[in-house]
């Protein structure tokens, strides 16, 4: 008979049983019944999606210099059906974000009101700002991580990056036409996370795909060396706007683009700000003037049976067209063909490009007019080359053509153009991005028609009386290139205003031209506002930088150029490119010291004082000496064969030192100067 | 306060009409071996001396061998459980150090971003030409360059300060 205990144990235990059983169906509900309910809660609580920001590619210049990259930043942001207490709340966050408190205010009532679940307070806020606001450790605040483009360089080649909108979608230049290559695509990731939110567990739900970075072809030394000389230049002539395109002669590569006015891309876009925003040297076409002259020449010496040296009726100033008389700036009667590029002749031009007649625009396009150079941005234009009208109309049209009017241009394009001179006669596509595969050229000119129209370019250069004489000239290298000035025509009035669009297309060295530079400046004025003095320098600034930054060997010796104005024809379009008070390079007034001494010597005496000097640079005053007056002069040799060269020596009694073979490139003393007795002229000749 | 037992017996006592003897206080009184009760209860201890001196425990091989059996069984249970569970464990874990690795690399790569954007802003050309001038650096004057070759020479430019240095080095060569 069991006890009274033994009662009781059973009892309990059974008690026990029961309970037990209870539990164990509780759990077989919980866990298997309702297996995929709780497990979906558990999830919802435990787990939390985070997502993976792929951060937009870099855009880099050719030696990887970041011009644009993405950082991860914060942004804030709240519920306000959960904040506390509004006014409160706009409060902290107006004074540490740096907000207007009362506009900050009616955002939040208006949400609040509206019962919205979420309201941005401020996007992308700082790095110290953020940490303040964590270190109040509010739970009704909120933060995303979201990507800020950054530009280091501000406005360094900023019309080529262009720029991103709020989402990080390009909006302009290289950022939109690469758009597609440079966002990355965000991934995915579920994160599990204990009690105390920390994450032990995570499960890549879409791989994050970062944004491809982009190389592009630009050189940040030459492009800034560009970008200050331009905006030097327009400043100084208090031009309108100007473009420079700089680009490797070989590969098409663009080692520089800029245009001026410029903007900070960091910077949000200001109203008065959109017309500096425009990409010019694609964007906007213009009438190129003289520099066109090159492609009449071209066309000539392909179609034609004029030679360099062929004599051009320049009919005295003066041409009678149809419904219409072209005077040239100045009264030419003949010049031969070389002396129409260097004198820049426009009725010497107009008869050459009656010549070769309605293949001239054959020509036109072959060099790559009327087409878009396929260059990735946005809004570039094809320029404009009409079709030639039939009748009377075609002639006028020709002799406009011819000149470098009737036709719309960019300076890219004519950067294209101009490599196909410097290339042998290869049309080269410009390229902007390193992985893009170098086009195959394609053959516009006869080898040697492109070597004839170099030297015919170097004579606008080196000639006395060429367009460009003195201003384009690069110390150590051989140049070549041409000048325009093109009268610029007000659509409102329907007629050509007094300001100018001021050209310069170049290349250098002339016997294996490394870059060619185009230089556009709109908006001139006045008697120095033409092509010579104006966008030549500027030419010679940004070609010296990309030939020194190139390592390209020097084919002259480093002399100093001449200091004194040349009786130089420096006219050029419809316009004369009087002398200017442009100083030529490193020779700065003020610089040069000593009496007696020789201007050269004195000049270099005074650079050589200020090389790398740490301290405080000397001044030193200039004056030259003052030459006297009766005694002979050093003619100026340049330009001439050697046998010209020997004829006028000798005719003169000066002796003379023979450097190199061709044409007299360089020579010291300087034309005009006193040559002290006992003294040679030495001559650099090359070809 | 009521004790568990009183309410199982209520269960477990067939006559429930028997009345509960009272208490004796009487009695309680007199016993020099009871204890004080609890207050208001129904409970009485008592004393009693047990001599269990005498008592010797008789030799059970059996008990002694079932009951290293269980312990042996209970350590090779608890060593195989917690070897099962230590691979989850070592993966929670890991787990944790993962997410903190994984953190750690996301804050150490957007502060080499961030330094890489300094850098960037610290080397753009307009800086340097501005530390240049205000440093007073030219450009050399014509034929006053010096090209240096990077391979040999670039000590020569290092060693500069010292030109009798320059100078055994050139001998050198």
């Amino acid at each position: 008979m069991d006890t009274l205990a033994t009662k009781r144990v059973h009892l309990l235990a059974r008690v026990a049983f029961v309970w037990a059983l209870l539990i164990v169906a509780r759990l077989v509900q919980l866990q298997v019944v309702q297996h995929g309910k709780y497990k979906t809660l558990a999830q919802q609580q435990q787990q939390r999606r985070v997502e993976v920001r792929a951060p937009r590619g870099m855009i880099l210049d050719r030696h990887g210099e970041r011009l644009a990259m993405s950082l991860p930043v914060e942004s804030v942001c709240v519920n306000p059906l959960r904040v506390p207490d509004i006014a409160v709340a706009s409060d902290i966050l107006s004074k540490i974000l740096n907000l207007d408190h009362g506009d900050l205010l009616y955002r939040m009532k208006t949400a609040l009101e509206d019962r919205r679940g979420f309201l941005w307070i401020k996007r992308r806020v700082a790095p110290q700002e953020a940490a303040r606001l964590r270190g109040l450790k509010l739970e009704w605040i909120e933060y995303r991580t979201e990507n800020q483009r950054f530009y280091p360089n501000r406005t360094l080649a900023a019309h080529l990056l262009g720029g991103v909108d709020f989402e990080e979608n390009g909006n302009a230049g290289v950022e939109q036409a690469l758009n597609d290559r440079l966002q990355g695509h965000d991934g995915e990731m579920l994160l599990t996370e204990d009690v105390q939110r920390r994450g032990f567990q995570s499960t890549t739900q879409s791989e994050a795909q970062p944004g491809e970075d982009i190389h592009l072809t630009i050189d940040s030394s030459i492009q800034f060396v560009a970008e200050k000389e331009l905006a030097k230049m327009v400043d100084q002539h208090h031009a309108h706007s100007g473009s420079v395109v700089a680009m490797d002669a070989r590969s098409g590569d663009i080692l520089a683009y800029a245009n001026y006015p410029t903007y900070d891309p960091n910077e949000s876009l200001k109203d008065k700000e959109a017309a500096a925003r425009e990409d010019l040297a694609v964007a906007a076409p213009f009438e190129p003037g003289s520099v066109f002259k090159v492609i009449t020449l071209s066309a000539a010496l392909e179609c034609t049976r004029l030679r360099p040296d062929s004599i051009i009726n320049c009919g005295g100033g003066k041409i009678v067209l149809p419904g219409r008389t072209v005077h040239d700036h100045n009264r030419y009667w003949e010049l031969s063909m070389e002396d129409v590029l260097a004198r820049s002749s426009n009725i010497g031009a107009i008869n050459i490009g009656l010549t070769v007649g309605p293949r001239l625009l054959e020509y036109v396009r072959r060099f790559g007019f009327g087409k878009k150079t396929g260059l990735p941005l946005p809004g570039e234009s094809s320029g404009m080359v009409r079709r030639l009208p039939s009748g009377k109309g075609a002639i006028g049209s020709l002799a406009s053509v011819s000149m470098g009017h009737e036709v719309g241009v960019t300076a890219v394009q004519l950067a294209q153009a101009c490599s196909v001179i410097a290339s042998g006669g290869n049309l080269i596509r410009p390229r902007l991005t390193l992985d893009t595969p170098v086009a195959k050229p394609i053959r516009v000119l006869k080898p040697e028609t492109a070597i004839t129209m170099r030297r015919m370019m170097e004579g606008v250069v080196i000639k006395p009386y060429g367009t460009a004489h003195r201003y384009a000239r690069i110390l150590g290298y051989t140049s070549a290139g041409k000048t325009g000035t093109a009268q610029i025509y007000d659509n409102h009035l329907h007629q050509y205003t007094h300001l100018y669009n001021a050209s310069f297309m170049g290349f250098a060295p002339v016997t294996n031209p490394a870059v060619v530079v185009v230089v556009t400046i709109n908006g001139t004025a006045g008697l120095s506002g033409y092509g010579g003095p104006v966008s030549a320098p500027v030419f010679r600034e940004v070609a010296a930088a990309a030939l020194r930054i190139q390592d390209v060997p020097k084919d002259l010796p480093e002399m100093l150029p001449a200091t004194e104005d040349d009786q130089a024809d420096v006219s050029d379009v419809a316009i004369v490119d009087v002398g200017s008070s442009i100083p030529p390079p490193l020779v700065q007034p003020g610089d040069a010291v000593t009496a007696g001494d020789e201007p050269a010597a004195a000049a270099k005496v005074a650079l050589d004082q200020r090389i790398f000097s740490a301290g405080p640079a000397i001044p030193v005053h200039v004056s030259y000496a003052t030459p006297v007056s009766d005694a002979p002069r050093v003619p100026n040799f340049q330009g001439k064969t050697v046998r010209d060269v020997i004829q006028e020596s000798a005719a003169l009694g000066i002796p003379v030192e023979f450097i190199g073979s061709g044409i007299a490139r360089a020579q010291i003393p300087e034309p005009g100067e006193v040559l002290p007795v006992g003294r040679s002229v030495r001559i650099q000749f090359g070809r | 306060m009521a004790t568990l037992a009183p309410i199982l017996d209520r269960f477990t006592t067939a006559d429930r009409t028997q009345p509960v003897p009272a208490p004796a206080r009487a009695l309680e009184m007199e016993d020099q071996f009871a204890v004080p009760q609890f207050p208001n209860e129904d409970v009485y201890f008592r004393v009693k001396h047990i001599d269990n001196s005498r008592v010797v425990r008789t030799a059970d091989p059996a008990a002694r061998k079932a009951c290293w059996r269980m312990i042996g069984y209970s350590f090779v249970f608890a060593t195989l459980v917690i070897t099962l569970l230590l691979p989850t464990l070592y993966d929670l874990m890991a787990g944790y150090r993962m997410e903190a690795l994984r953190q750690e690399r996301s804050r150490l790569q957007l502060d080499r971003a961030a330094l890489e954007l300094e850098e960037a802003k610290l080397i753009s050309p307009a800086r340097l030409a501005e530390l240049a001038k205000m440093q007073q650096f030219v450009d050399p004057a014509p034929e006053n360059v010096v090209y240096l070759d990077t391979k040999s020479d670039a000590i020569l430019a290092k060693s500069d300060a010292d030109p009798a240095k320059s100078s055994a080095a050139l001998a050198a060569k």
